[in-house]
């Protein structure tokens, strides 16, 4: 398993390396969007307008987002760029079986991510003026949040699995999550209060806030609450895949038919 | 429920069972479901010992896809089962340990990446030690020649490298079983000509080959044994050597250098031979052609042939009816 771990990270960096324009054409992008959001949001509340205590919960909603939509179109999208180019079949004759390799795939690129999470953040805090917070406890929420987003990883690839062209359902998606993950509902009174819980990745993102913009510590009842949310979406996501590979098996679609 | 249907093999009698590589037993694929439903492939039986070459021939859409992709446990069989060295590959996934497969289309392989660094990583995935995966890599690299490109990216390669780095893959966990669906399609002769020595040798190492092809001189040359598959059902399954000569007619074609007398010209037309100039046709006993050989005496004989079918004939032939 750490062979595998160690090949997944090989590939995913000899790749990254060898064809970096895609990866700094996405930052590029990311950067160019948020400061298109940031300069416009000034621009309508006018000169006076101050983000204050939200400007840092909105940067890191924001770098947050990238990175769960990333993490979330991972499997799906390499999913399907692989059944098209023709290796993906190869994939599953591993004797390893395909959730595990998929497993250390998403660590392996999740590994790469992370760097680029930091530069993005590290270049939103400079367009932006926002400063925000790295305790260590942030690792907590960032690995149940984690989780729960490789738990909707695991769903979307299971989607494509199934349905091959997942594109326009990858859209829609993205931008539920730009919702879900901007909006700070950790502030919400009434049933939004104990929904969030239920919702992926919410309890996680509200903390992530709390720790680094809000300056707060670490609540560890309401982590108790994210990590489990982040276990649940992250078995279910687990078992949609299996249950998705068997009916791809059946009706002999893996590599796209 | 549907009984088996498969022969009991007269081979596994004289040979233990451990030395069969390959068994499926009424493999039965059916895609789809009410109007949809299409049964793929139907009861397909077959059985590989170690170092033996089947080619599997069939028309286009007859099912030797679907059938390769039940064996490597990459389609689900409606019916029957698959054992390899023993195991089955759909519900044990330890017995892709011992399949190697090189699967239809040129794309078994990262194009982003090198020859070494695909073998590299496909033999992790295929359980093998790092170490030992990367020192195997550079030896099959060795042997099937591509040193020189071992640190090109493939989708800079020849679609003949390309194919022969997707079958070193293929063998990169020492596999018992390879798998090859149309392995020579799209390579020009000398490209051909090398995979198949290629797929000789692999097979001289005891290993158990299935291979499609379309090309019917391919699998003349190459294989030990043909099935042959029309609409999902096998519909001849036998040693390439006794199939040639089921189809090849007892005509012998003769051919002498120089004038006949007429009395031998009698001669050989009592003993049911016809005679056009030098070129003679006799389609009587093996026996009696040494008598016909005599009566041509002292004539020199150019040559004696006998009418041989070759597999294209054969499949044509099988196909049709
Ligand atoms: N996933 C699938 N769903 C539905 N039908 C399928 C599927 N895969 C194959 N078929 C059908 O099953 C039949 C057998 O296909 P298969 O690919 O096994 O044929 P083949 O013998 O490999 O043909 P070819 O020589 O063209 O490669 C074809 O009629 C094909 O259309
Ligand atoms: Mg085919």
């Amino acid at each position: 398993m750490i062979d595998l771990l160690y090949a997944e990270l090989k590939r995913t960096w000899i790749q990254f390396i060898r064809y970096p324009t895609e990866v700094i054409s996405g930052i590029v992008i990311i950067m160019a969007v948020f400061y298109g959001l940031f300069a416009s949001a000034q621009y309508m509340a006018g000169p006076g307008f101050a983000f204050g205590d939200r400007l840092d919960a909105v940067v890191l909603g924001y770098a947050l987002w990238t990175l769960i939509i990333s993490v979330n179109n991972d499997i799906a999208i390499n999913l399907q760029i692989e059944a098209e180019t023709g290796t993906l079949e190869q994939v599953f004759l591993s004797p390893f079986g395909a959730p595990r390799v998929f497993l250390a795939r998403a660590f392996a690129s999740l590994a790469l991510r992370l760097v680029i999470l930091m530069v993005v953040l590290l270049l939103l805090m400079g367009i932006s003026g926002s400063r925000l917070a790295f305790p260590p406890t942030l690792l907590l929420p960032l690995a149940s949040l984690l989780l729960a987003g490789y738990g909707l990883a695991f769903l979307m690839g299971a989607a494509a699995l199934v349905f091959k062209r997942v594109q326009q359902i990858l859209g829609i998606f993205q931008f539920l999550l730009l919702f879900l993950l901007a909006a700070p509902l950790e502030e919400a009174t009434g049933p939004m209060q104990y929904l969030r819980f239920l919702l992926p990745m919410l309890p996680s993102t509200g903390l992530l806030r709390d720790l680094m913009a809000r300056g707060l510590s670490l609540d560890w009842f309401t982590y108790t609450l994210a990590l489990l949310n982040g276990l649940v979406y992250f078995a279910l996501g687990m078992l949609v895949f299996r249950w998705a590979e068997a009916t791809a098996k059946q009706r002999g679609s893996l590599s796209g038919y | 429920m549907q009984l088996a249907r498969c022969p009991t093999d007269d081979w596994t009698n004289h040979s233990s069972p451990g030395s069969i590589v390959l068994d499926t037993r009424d493999l039965s694929k059916v895609y789809g479901r009410g109007k949809q439903r299409f049964e793929a492939v139907k009861q397909v039986c077959l059985t590989l010992h170690p170092g033996e070459v089947l080619a599997f021939l069939g028309p286009n859409g007859a099912g030797k896809t679907t059938t390769i992709k039940m064996i490597a446990g990459l389609v689900r069989p409606t019916q029957g089962r698959v054992a390899v060295m023993g195991e089955d590959p759909h519900r044990q996934p330890r017995a892709l340990r011992h399949i190697g497969a090189v699967l239809e289309g040129n794309r078994n392989l990262y194009w982003r990446l090198t020859p070494a660094e695909n073998l590299d990583y496909f033999g992790v995935l295929r359980q093998v030690p790092r170490q030992l995966a990367h020192r195997r890599g550079l030896e099959l690299l060795a042997r099937f020649g591509l040193e020189e490109k071992r640190n090109t990216p493939v989708q800079k390669l020849s679609r003949g490298m390309q194919q022969k780095v997707a079958i070193a893959v293929a063998l990169i966990h020492n596999p018992r079983l390879l798998l090859l669906d149309e392995p020579t399609l799209g390579l020009d002769v000398e490209a051909g000509e090398m995979v198949k020595a290629l797929v000789r040798q692999i097979a001289q190492e005891g290993r158990a080959i299935l291979l499609t092809t379309h090309q019917l001189d391919v699998a003349e040359e190459l294989a030990d044994r043909v099935a042959i598959i029309r609409r999902g059902r096998i519909i001849a399954e036998q040693s390439t050597e006794s199939l040639l000569k089921e189809f090849s007619g007892s005509t012998y074609h003769l051919e002498v250098d120089g004038e006949l007398s007429p009395q031998q010209i009698h001669t050989v037309t009592q003993l049911g031979a016809t005679v056009q100039g030098t070129q003679l046709t006799y389609a009587g006993t093996p026996e009696k052609l040494y008598a016909l050989l005599g009566a041509l005496s002292p004539v020199p004989l150019v040559s004696v042939q006998r009418d041989r079918a070759d597999l294209t004939q054969v499949f044509l032939k099988l196909v049709k009816d």
